[in-house]
């Protein structure tokens, strides 16, 4: 067992410096999220004075969960391409021919997402506090919300890991990327279920990821308690649950079948 | 562990669907020997290597490695084994000392022996200077050579090479292999796949010739070259002096043909009776202007068990 987790601990910190090492993949996930809380901050800024919006301070204090989950669900991708890549490069092959504990290969390499996942939103929430945003929370609710955060980056790595160890292709996991964007769009990411009608309303609620940023919303506007955090730590960890399982169980069908 | 040869494979095969990649071969490699497994690309060598590293499961037939069988003990095995697989797969991102540590930790090295661990092999394959530097900015043979280092992070007494010389120009492939000769004289047993009949020629003690997932040969290289022919004697003459070479020559073998004023003689004693010949020549008063010994190839050996050859097939 120790040997295991100091396989894992090991491949977490090759994950982690693999994409601090990549800044073409990782300045991405930080400027687009920046960059269209600003559009946004000064373009919606009057919406929310429409019926059935949060109390806000501005639309910045709305944006900034946000600008989490659009950075964590980017930057989340990066850990799954790498995967993907290991195996067509062969360095997969590498770590299975080693006494490597097969559960750890998975494991390290979101280790190192959830890691990456965890200081974005501590970095956004940094950036975007000196405009004026404030956390109702405080610091516990920032500090949930950076574990949030991190295991946001954990479970959708785990459904991104799954596909890159079905197909082996960096491509395929790239190739996901839109359908995240348009799952973005269809949530309550940009704008409050409330605000919202009709078809466009109906997704949003069966959209997971509108629970997710809801969640931190919810320590952002509303203040600490027990339901935003339930909100904000046990959604995404279902998440993972699901996403490691399914991770997990598409690495024995790659063994097995070979 | 057993005194059974460290890699035994007994009708061990691996179908794809139809395709009969490997089909039904026997090994038996010896401890501290070079084993060569020579063949085209697509032969099945990287085949037979993945399934005795417990990269792939066999469709059927059995294969122990160190000791242990591959599909029931397989962690044994990987812990008994070094392997430097095709293509050299490493991480460009990580530095040479990086990959080390990280390798050291895979296989279960203490703490506090991984760097001194580390310094050591990169010491060993020439790489000190440039452990702390990214893959990404090494050359071929930096590569392989880092690949070997990873490979031996454990002190393996089996080494497994899939091509490992496969893109590195001449003098990193004599490196590769003055390496390969120094670890094989320190105990290890080596089984390399390569397609470069001079590799297998120079570096093997045993070679199997492997062609469409079958061994087709296997031998000393010396014995396998032998057993296809006698050396060829090939010698210039002026030609006046042609005929009476001709007549001296007869009596070694059968003249073969060869060019204007040129003669080749095949030797069917073999290369030892070359000093005979000059001196038969010398006593008919035949003067010779060049003289060369032409020994049969591998490739001879692979075209006379295949059909075809194998130089050219691989360019």
């Amino acid at each position: 067992m120790a040997v295991a987790t100091r396989q894992t601990l090991a491949l977490t910190k090759r994950s982690t410096k693999a994409i601090l090492r990549q800044p073409a993949l990782m300045v991405p996930s930080f400027v687009f999220p920046l960059f269209f809380a600003a559009l946004s901050a000064d373009s919606f800024g009057k919406t929310t004075r429409l019926p059935g919006f949060p109390v806000v301070d501005s639309f910045l204090q709305f944006a900034l969960a946000s600008t989490v989950i659009q950075g964590v669900l980017f930057g989340s991708i990066t850990g799954a391409a790498a995967l993907a890549t290991d195996i067509e490069v062969g360095f997969f092959d590498r770590l299975l021919v080693a006494p490597t504990a097969r559960t750890g290969i998975v494991l390290g390499n979101l280790m190192g997402s959830a890691l990456f996942g965890g200081a974005q939103s501590a970095i956004f929430i940094c950036a975007l506090l000196p405009f004026g945003v404030r956390v109702e929370s405080g610091i516990p609710g920032i500090v949930v919300m950076i574990i949030s955060g991190g295991l946001i980056a954990l479970g959708i790595s785990a459904i991104m890991s799954a596909v890159a160890i079905r197909t082996g292709s960096a491509e395929a996991v790239q190739g996901a990327f839109p359908m995240l964007f348009v799952l973005l769009f269809f949530s309550s990411v940009f704008f409050p279920r409330q605000t919202m009608h009709g078809v466009y309303k109906t997704i949003a609620t069966w959209n997971p990821i509108s629970y997710l940023v809801e969640g931190l919303r919810s320590l952002i506007l509303d203040g600490f308690s027990l339901s935003a955090i339930a909100r904000s730590i046990f959604i995404p960890a279902g998440i993972c649950v699901f996403g490691t399982v399914l991770a997990l169980s598409e690495l024995r069908r790659r063994i097995s079948a070979k | 562990m057993t005194s059974q040869p460290p890699i035994v494979a007994e009708n061990l095969s691996r179908h794809f669907g139809y395709l009969k990649a490997v089909d039904g071969i026997n090994l038996s490699i010896d401890e501290g020997e070079i084993f060569g497994f020579l063949g085209p690309n697509g032969a099945g060598k990287s085949t037979v290597v993945r399934m005795l590293t417990t990269l792939l499961r066999p469709t059927s037939g059995v294969a122990r490695v160190a000791g242990f069988d591959v599909v029931t003990q397989a962690d044994s095995v990987r812990r008994s084994i070094g392997v430097a697989l095709q293509d050299a797969a490493i991480d460009p991102l990580m530095t040479g000392t990086e990959l080390l540590q990280l390798q050291a930790v895979l296989y279960g090295i203490p703490s506090n022996k991984m760097k001194s661990r580390a310094s050591e092999l990169l010491e060993r394959v020439g790489l000190t200077a440039a452990g702390d530097r990214r893959v990404g900015t090494y050359s071929g043979g930096m590569r392989r050579r880092l690949d070997l280092a990873l490979s031996l992070i454990h002190e393996p007494t089996v080494l497994f090479l899939d091509e490992p010389t496969a893109g590195l120009d001449p003098m990193s492939r004599i490196a590769l292999w003055d390496e390969v000769k120094r670890l094989n004289r320190e105990g290890t047993t080596v089984m390399l796949t390569t397609q470069y009949l001079e590799e297998a020629d120079q570096l093997a003690d045993r070679i199997a010739i492997i062609d469409k997932g079958h061994i087709v040969r296997e031998g000393k290289p010396q014995d396998l070259k032998s057993s296809v022919g006698v050396p060829t004697l090939i010698i210039d003459v002026s030609k006046e002096q042609l005929e009476v070479a001709k007549t001296v020559l007869k009596t070694f073998g059968d003249i073969r043909p060869s060019g204007e004023n040129t003669i080749g003689v095949g030797l069917r004693d073999g290369a030892s009776a070359v000093t005979d010949v000059v001196r038969k020549l010398d006593e008919a008063g035949v003067r010779v202007s060049h003289l060369e010994l032409s020994e049969p190839s591998l490739d001879d050996v692979f075209a006379e068990a295949t059909g075809h050859r194998l130089e050219g097939e691989n360019q």
